[in-house]
């Protein structure tokens, strides 16, 4: 599969289709790779994590122009979100499909989108995903816990962050050009590494990507703190999925669930 | 700090829970002021933060509130299909059922957190809903668990790990 | 002078210092990395020469976050008063000999043009304990910079495991030899013991004429075009210092605090008139390389870097600084090639 990526990669460049590919260098680290004969620096492997359509959003990549991006089942989710958010132009971009079974993280275990649905090209074959897991997870373990110890959990994780923001600059989803974050008049969130500041600043990250975060996991393994952020995130997911029937970035056809209301929304919580 | 120690921890013996409701100008906010007008009494302890739409309410508002020390928030507007603006309570009811589930994650005490339709003829229900809350908040007690983690910076870890 | 300790014993001494009262940090065991803390316990210190945990020790001299003054306002008043200062005497222990060079390091700036008393104070109230290293990967770069396993600059006292779950104690200093009731011995040998030293990388001397002289390169967008502006670097970073100050409070008053910051942040240099000279993230990452190894060197004759390798392990794309510093290196050997540089 890296053999037929690289010859993709060189023929794009070479026929100045694209300006940029997007892909995985040594180690699975993220490379933009501008001529063709560096093709060769792209590889595929157990080490391609990351989650490149970040780079999709950054002016300094736009700036070089039509770009190509390598990217599994999990990534093309993010690109389709961010396609429906007006974005990216995908008219404009050339998306290299990667088919994939796993990488062994933990959130493979669970995967449902091995093949690339809407790429230009998909590379590679994989099997059909089997079943998700029915046992409990990380995140059934954690809702199984009492409020109280819940409470308790967070905020023996949150007393280790030191505000990197890597969550949010790793995250495809997170593409403001002014966080709220870094708001100062006011203050909406507290900048201080403190308890306070970092509760605020998690439940800001994690509500706002709301019924759109697809689930990528790079937020958890960017944390230079190992705080499980995922855990937050999944919390909507499941609550998205279950209210609404929504799963960001699996329809392209599908409304958004903050774009849109309907008068059939449950609502047996306000008196 | 788990609701139980909450209730047996020994209160200021005048403990008054401090309310805050976030409420829409068309809507609720009339329905309060019929409630004055009509001169029904209800508890002092509600702090009242006019908005023109539930629509417009940011969840963070909901988070400040407890941040400056807060017992109880009730979040209140238009009936739906009743919205000023058409379509702004819709809007906030997805948002409120997401926010929920966030917050129950977190372990953050929902049950002080209230949701409630009250219109501009509705000065009853404001008088109930408000005596209500406050007679919940005043059992519940203080919201000591986010209110302590928010008193004042944190000291450092070198100084937190040796208490 | 040194003398033997079993894991258990050091143990016992960490258990009185915290018995004492005292703050001790130490490598603890958190998930799945290694982090230093604050022990509540003394069974949570780690004390394994092949790790090197994910963070440093910079928090304990220099927070994330330190109020620096709280501030009332009473009608057109305004009362100032104090932060109480932390008095307890600390012990950071085990530390890696890359995390203690970095506090003579960062002693320059924090005293150069004023004397910053929250650092300065930790550093006095401080006895640092390090832990040889008997391992090395690929990230570290100690011996680059002027560094190795065993390097003394920051250190009290070192520990150096001489195996069966045995330590040896170094004395270093007069405070290190107060803690373990000995006497500083004479420093080790630059070559000491079997202790293997990663291989120099670069020449932090080329380098710095490489910047010195191309601020314009286009090396800078080749090689770090794929940072993504965090500040996972910045933060678990052993020497870099950068702050923000902010208010926190409301309209009755607040506190005044000192937050990290990093310059990799897309708005450190965002100028109030709306202006940013450092606009994208190239010109970002130039100057971080530029603060560590041209303009620090220059000011106070001292890389601003120890080769501890975090940024790299940190960095969710795997950049950090030895990438660039290689390429750097490279490049100013091929001009060095093509033309001598004059004496």
């Amino acid at each position: 599969m890296t053999e037929r990526l690289r010859q993709t990669a060189r023929r794009l460049l070479e026929e100045g289709k694209v300006q940029v590919v997007i892909g995985y260098g040594a180690a699975g680290h993220p490379a933009l790779i501008t001529k063709a004969e560096d093709a060769q620096k792209l590889e595929w492997n157990d080490h391609c994590l990351a989650n490149l359509s970040v780079y999709l959003t950054r002016k300094e990549v736009k700036a070089l122009g039509k770009a190509a991006i390598v990217a599994k089942g999990c990534d093309e989710r993010a690109l389709v979100v961010l396609e429906k958010e007006s974005q990216i132009d995908r008219a404009a971009l050339y998306v290299i499909g990667m088919a994939c079974d796993g990488l062994g993280a933990p959130k493979c275990a669970s995967c449902q989108v091995h093949l690339p649905r809407f790429a230009d090209e998909v590379i590679g074959e994989v099997a059909p995903p089997a079943a998700a897991p029915t046992g409990p997870n990380g995140f059934d373990r954690l809702m199984a816990k009492s409020a109280a110890e819940r409470w308790a959990f967070w905020k023996d994780e949150f007393e280790r962050c030191v505000k990197c923001y890597a969550c949010r600059q790793v995250c495809p989803l997170c593409y403001c050009e002014r966080c709220i974050a870094d708001k100062n008049r006011p203050v909406v969130i507290d900048t201080s590494a403190t308890p306070k500041g970092n509760f605020a600043w998690h439940i800001t990250r994690a509500f706002h990507l709301a019924a759109r975060c697809v689930g990528c996991g790079e937020c958890t393994r960017a944390c230079p703190a190992g705080i499980p952020l995922a855990l937050l995130n999944q919390a909507l997911a499941q609550a998205t999925e279950a209210h609404f029937g929504y799963r960001p970035g699996m329809d392209p056809q599908a409304e958004p669930v903050f774009g849109a209301w309907s008068p059939a929304d449950r609502e047996d919580f306000i008196g | 700090m788990s609701e139980a120690n909450a209730m047996s921890e020994p209160r200021p013996v005048s403990f008054e829970p401090k309310i805050i409701a976030f409420v829409c100008n068309w809507c609720t906010y009339l329905g309060a002021d019929l409630a004055g007008t009509n001169r029904l009494e209800y508890p002092p302890n509600v702090r009242i933060i006019r908005l023109p739409c539930t629509g417009r309410i940011d969840f963070n508002l909901i988070v400040k509130a407890f941040e400056i020390g807060a017992d109880a928030v009730l979040v209140s507007g238009c009936h739906p299909g009743d919205c000023h603006y058409t379509a702004g309570n819709f809007h906030a009811r997805r948002r409120w059922m997401l926010f929920r589930s966030l917050l129950e994650t977190l372990g953050i005490e929902t049950e002080r957190i209230h949701f409630t339709w009250i219109s501009a003829a509705e000065g009853k229900k404001f008088q109930q809903v408000i005596g209500e809350i406050t007679e919940q908040a005043r059992a519940m007690g203080p919201y000591a668990a986010y209110q302590g983690m928010c008193a004042g910076p944190a000291p450092s870890p070198a100084v937190e790990a040796a208490k | 002078m040194s003398a033997i300790l079993s894991v258990a014993a050091l143990g016992e001494l960490v258990a009185g210092w915290i018995g004492q009262g005292k703050l001790v940090a130490a490598p603890v065991q958190v998930g799945d990395r290694l982090l230093y803390q604050t022990l509540a316990t003394a069974g949570q210190a780690v004390f394994d020469a092949k790790r090197r945990p994910s963070n440093s020790i910079k928090e304990f001299f220099f927070p994330r976050h330190e109020p620096i003054f709280r501030y009332r306002l009473e009608g057109k008043e305004i009362a100032l008063s104090d932060v109480v200062p932390e008095e307890r005497e600390q012990i950071v222990i085990a530390a890696k000999p890359c995390d203690a060079a970095a506090l003579p390091i960062l002693d320059h700036v924090f005293n150069w043009d004023y004397e910053d008393g929250f650092y300065t104070g930790r550093r006095a109230r401080t006895t640092v304990v390090t832990l040889a290293c008997a391992a090395h990967d690929e990230a570290c770069f100690c011996t680059s910079v002027g560094g190795g396993p065993e390097d003394e600059a920051g250190s009290d006292a070192m520990l150096v495991d001489v195996g069966d779950g045995k330590f040896e104690v170094r004395a270093i200093t007069e405070k290190g030899a107060a803690l373990f009731g000995a006497t500083p011995g004479p420093p080790a040998e630059a070559d000491g013991g079997t202790l293997k030293r990663a291989p120099r990388r670069f020449d932090p001397a080329r380098v710095a004429r490489y910047l010195g002289a191309n601020f314009e390169s286009p090396l800078w967008k080749e090689l770090t075009l794929t940072c993504v502006g965090c500040g996972a670097c910045a933060y678990t970073c052993p020497t870099c210092h950068c702050f923000d100050i902010v208010d926190e409070g409301n309209a009755a008053g607040g506190v005044r605090v000192k937050n990290w910051d990093s310059c990799q942040f897309p708005f450190f240099t965002l100028h109030a008139s709306g202006h940013n000279p450092r606009s994208a993230q190239p010109q970002r990452q130039r100057q971080r390389l530029f603060h560590k190894f041209s303009i620090y060197p220059q000011k106070f004759n001292a890389v601003l870097c120890t080769g501890c390798g975090n940024c790299e392990r940190n960095c969710p794309v795997g950049l950090g600084v030895l990438k660039v510093l290689e390429a750097i290196d490279g490049e100013q050997r091929r001009l060095d090639a093509n033309e001598p540089v004059q004496a």
